[in-house]
C-alpha cells in the first residue's frame, strides 16, 4: 500500500487556518492581558492573512486536477469562493475585538471557532467528494451553533445557539440522506464519477438519484436560508451575538453557495433539465417571502436576516440557469453581498453598544448629523442591497438578470426586479430613519399589530462617536468604500468571477 | 437462511424506529434505539461489512447509549407533551411527512425491485475488512478522516465553552 501524494503548496490555504486555530488555542493558555486581547486576535488575522496569500499564490483558472486522492479541488472556485470567506472572517475578526461576546466565550476559544468555521468553509467549496463536503459541512455548522450560544450574559443567545443547532441538525441529516442516494444511484462518491455515471449508466430520471437530489437540495437550503427552509433564520441571527451574525450571514451564505455551485453545476450538470424547475420555484418562493417578511421588522439584524433570505432567493437564480455566466454572476454578487452586509453589520454592532434602543431600528435614528461616518456606510450599504446605480448591488443584479434572461429563465429575471423594488420600502425606510429629522417617524407595523409613533432619541451620549471604536468605524467605511469602488469601476470584480466560472468544465 | 436473517432484522429495525417515536417515556425510546442499532447491525453483516458491524455494537449500542440512558435516568421524563397541541403545523405536518413518506418509498422500492433478478454488487475478498477500511482512512478519504478528527477537537472546545456557561461569570472578567 501507498501512502497518498499531498501537494501541500496546493492545501496550505487550509492547513494555514486550521494550524492557526491550534495555534491560539495554545496561546490562549497565557491568561496575560496583552496575550488575552492583542495576541490571539493577531494570531487569527496572520493566520487568515498567510491563507488567502497561499489562495492567491495557488491561483489558476481553467478545470485543475484535483489534490490527495481526488478529496479536494484547488480551482479558481475553490479559492475564489475561500478569498471570500477569508474576507467575511477578517471582518469579523474586527468586529469582535472590543466586543463581550469575545471575552465572555473566552477569546482563545471564540478565535479558534472561528477560524475552525472559516476551515470547513474552505474544505466545503473545495469538496470533491461527497465524504469531503459533509465533512466540511460539519465542521462550518458545530464552530457557529456554540458560538452562537456563547454569550453567558444573554438568555436570547442560548435559545439562538440551540435553534440553529436543531434546525441545522434536521438540515445536515437530510443533506446525508440525499448524498447517500446519491451514491446508492451512481455508485460513485466523486463528483468527477457521478457526473461520468449520469447518462452513461444512470438514467437522469432514476427515481433514486432525484429524491437524492431533492433531499441535498433541501439539505443545502436550510444552510443558505432559502424560504420555506428558511423559519429559524431571523431568531437565528437576532438572538446570537451581532459580530457571529455578521460572520454567519455572509460566510454561511458564501460557502453553501459555492457548494452548491459545485454539487449542481459540476457533478450533477447533466440533470438540470430535472432540478432546474424545482429550484427556480424555490427561488421565485424565497425572493417573495424573504422580501416581504423584511417590511415592518423594527429591529436591524431581523431585517437583515430577511433581507439575507431575499438575496438568497437571487443567487439562487444564478444556479437555477446552470450556465458559466450563472456561475460568474453567483459569485460576483457573494462579493458584494458580503461587503454591504459586513458593512450595515458593523453599523449595527457600533450602534448597539451605545445606543438604548440595541439593534432596534430606532438606534439610527439622526444619526446622520451626529455621526456622518457611520451613516454613509449604512447608507451606501442599504443603496447597494437595494440595487442602486453606483453601487456595486446594482451591477450585482443586472449579472444576475443578464444570466437568467440569457439561460432562458426569464421569469426569474422578473421575480428578481419585483423583488428589488418590495425591497426599496425596508432599505429606504433606514435610510429615512438616519436622515431625515422629522421628530416623529412612522414606522409601518407588522400585520396585526397596531402602527406605532416613534419619538427620537433623547440626548447623545458622548462615546456615541465614530472616535470610539475606530475599528468597528473602520471596517465600515472600508467595505463602503469598496462597494461605490467597484460600483463604479467593476471591472477587476468581473476578471476574477471569470476565472471562477473557467473552472466549471462542464460548461459550454 | 440470509433471506430469513434480513426480514427478521428489517422488521425489527422498523418496529423499534416506529417505537423510538411513539413511545411517551423516553427511557424506553432510548431502549428501542439500542435494539434498533442491532437490528442495524446484523443489517450491515448481511452486506458483508462485519468491521462496521462490530463497531456499530461496541461503540453505538454499547458505549454511546449507555450516556444516554444515564442522562434519561438523571434528568428524567417530563409530564408535558413532546409536542405542544394545535398549531397550523401540527395539521399540515402529516401531510407532508406522507409525501415524503411517499416519495421515498417510490425512490427505494422502485430501485430495490429492478434488481430482483441481479446477483447485486460485486465485492472483492476482504471487502469491508478492518484492513481495507483502514486503508481506504489512510489513502482515499484522509482528508475526510483528517478533517473529522479536526473536529471532534473542535467540538471538545465548543463544549468547554459552553459549560462556561454554569460556572458563572466571575472568570469571565479579564
Amino acid at each position: 500500500m501507498k501512502a497518498p501524494t499531498i501537494d501541500y503548496l496546493a492545501f496550505a490555504p487550509i492547513l494555514a487556518t486550521l494550524g492557526g486555530s491550534l495555534l491560539v488555542i495554545a496561546f490562549a493558555l497565557a491568561r496575560a492581558s496583552f496575550v488575552q486581547r492583542v495576541v490571539l486576535p493577531g494570531l487569527a488575522l496572520v493566520s487568515i492573512a498567510v491563507a488567502a496569500a497561499f489562495a492567491v499564490i495557488t491561483w489558476e483558472t481553467g478545470d485543475q486536477t484535483t489534490i490527495i486522492e481526488g478529496a479536494l479541488a484547488v480551482d479558481a472556485l475553490a479559492l475564489g469562493f475561500s478569498l471570500l470567506v477569508y474576507a467575511a472572517g477578517i471582518g469579523a475578526i474586527a468586529l469582535s475585538l472590543r466586543s463581550e461576546i469575545a471575552r465572555d466565550a473566552g477569546r482563545g476559544e471564540y478565535y479558534a471557532l472561528l477560524l475552525a468555521s472559516i476551515t470547513g468553509m474552505t474544505i466545503l467549496v473545495a469538496a470533491e467528494n461527497l465524504v469531503t463536503l459533509f465533512v466540511g459541512f460539519e465542521l462550518l455548522s458545530i464552530p457557529l451553533y456554540v458560538m452562537c450560544a456563547a454569550a453567558v450574559r444573554d438568555e436570547r443567545s442560548l435559545e439562538s445557539g440551540l435553534k440553529y443547532l436543531i434546525v441545522g441538525s434536521v438540515g445536515s441529516a437530510t443533506l446525508l440522506y440525499g448524498l447517500a442516494m446519491i451514491y446508492g444511484a451512481t455508485g460513485s462518491t466523486d463528483f468527477a464519477g457521478i457526473s461520468a455515471a449520469i447518462g452513461t449508466g444512470v438514467d437522469a430520471t432514476d427515481p433514486l438519484l432525484l429524491s437524492g437530489i431533492a433531499l441535498a437540495i433541501t439539505g443545502l437550503a436550510f444552510k443558505a436560508s432559502v424560504a420555506p427552509f428558511h423559519q429559524w433564520t431571523p431568531d437565528v441571527y437576532e438572538g446570537a451575538p451581532t459580530p457571529v451574525t455578521a460572520f454567519m450571514a455572509v460566510a454561511t451564505k458564501i460557502a453553501a453557495f459555492g457548494v452548491i455551485l459545485r454539487l449542481f453545476d459540476d457533478a450533477l450538470l447533466s440533470t438540470q433539465l430535472q432540478w432546474g424547475p424545482a429550484l427556480a420555484a424555490l427561488c421565485w418562493v424565497t425572493i417573495i417571502v424573504g422580501n416581504v417578511g423584511a417590511i415592518g421588522q423594527s429591529s436591524l439584524k431581523r431585517m437583515l436576516a430577511w433581507s439575507g433570505v431575499a438575496q438568497a432567493g437571487y443567487l439562487l437564480a444564478g444556479i437555477v440557469v446552470g450556465t458559466r455566466l450563472g456561475a460568474e454572476a453567483v459569485f460576483f454578487y457573494l462579493a458584494v453581498y458580503l461587503l454591504m452586509n459586513i458593512a450595515a453589520f458593523a453599523v449595527v454592532i457600533a450602534r448597539e453598544r451605545v445606543s438604548e434602543h440595541g439593534d432596534g431600528l430606532r438606534s439610527l435614528e439622526r444619526l446622520g448629523e451626529a455621526s456622518p461616518w457611520l451613516a454613509w456606510p449604512m447608507t451606501i450599504a442599504m443603496l447597494g442591497l437595494a440595487g442602486f446605480p453606483l453601487t456595486a448591488g446594482f451591477f450585482g443584479k443586472f449579472q444576475l438578470i443578464n444570466a437568467t434572461v440569457s439561460g432562458s429563465y426569464e421569469s426569474l429575471a422578473i421575480a428578481i426586479v419585483i423583488g428589488s423594488m418590495i425591497s426599496l420600502a425596508y432599505y429606504l425606510r433606514v435610510i429615512a430613519v438616519m436622515w431625515m429629522s422629522p421628530r416623529e417617524i412612522e414606522i409601518p407595523a407588522a400585520p396585526g399589530r397596531a402602527s406605532r409613533k416613534v419619538r427620537p432619541a433623547e440626548g447623545w451620549s458622548p462615546e456615541a462617536g465614530a472616535a470610539a471604536q475606530p475599528e468597528v468605524t473602520a471596517v465600515a467605511v472600508l467595505c463602503a468604500v469598496l462597494v461605490l469602488a467597484i460600483g463604479i469601476f467593476p471591472d477587476p470584480l468581473f476578471d476574477v468571477a471569470r476565472d471562477v466560472g473557467s473552472s466549471l468544465a462542464g460548461f459550454l | 437462511m440470509a433471506e430469513v436473517l434480513f426480514f427478521l432484522a428489517a422488521a425489527l429495525a422498523i418496529g423499534t424506529a416506529l417505537a423510538i417515536v411513539l413511545v411517551q417515556n423516553p427511557f424506553y425510546s432510548v431502549l428501542a434505539l439500542i435494539l434498533n442499532l442491532i437490528a442495524l447491525a446484523i443489517l450491515f453483516l448481511l452486506l458483508n461489512a462485519e468491521f462496521l458491524a462490530a463497531a456499530q455494537v461496541v461503540v453505538y449500542a454499547g458505549a454511546v447509549m449507555v450516556l444516554y440512558i444515564f442522562v434519561t435516568a438523571y434528568v428524567g421524563g417530563s409530564d408535558q407533551p413532546v409536542i405542544p397541541e394545535g398549531g397550523v403545523l401540527r395539521t399540515i405536518a402529516p401531510f407532508f411527512a406522507a409525501a415524503i413518506f411517499i416519495e421515498l418509498s417510490i425512490a427505494i422500492v422502485g430501485s430495490g425491485l429492478t434488481m430482483l433478478d441481479s446477483s447485486g454488487a460485486e465485492i472483492s475478498a476482504g471487502f469491508g475488512s478492518p484492513a481495507q477500511i483502514g486503508e481506504l482512512l489512510l489513502s482515499r478519504f484522509l482528508v475526510p478522516f483528517e478533517a473529522a478528527s479536526y473536529l471532534l477537537l473542535i467540538t471538545a472546545v465548543g463544549a468547554i465553552v459552553l459549560a462556561q456557561r454554569r460556572r458563572g461569570l466571575e472568570e469571565a472578567e479579564l
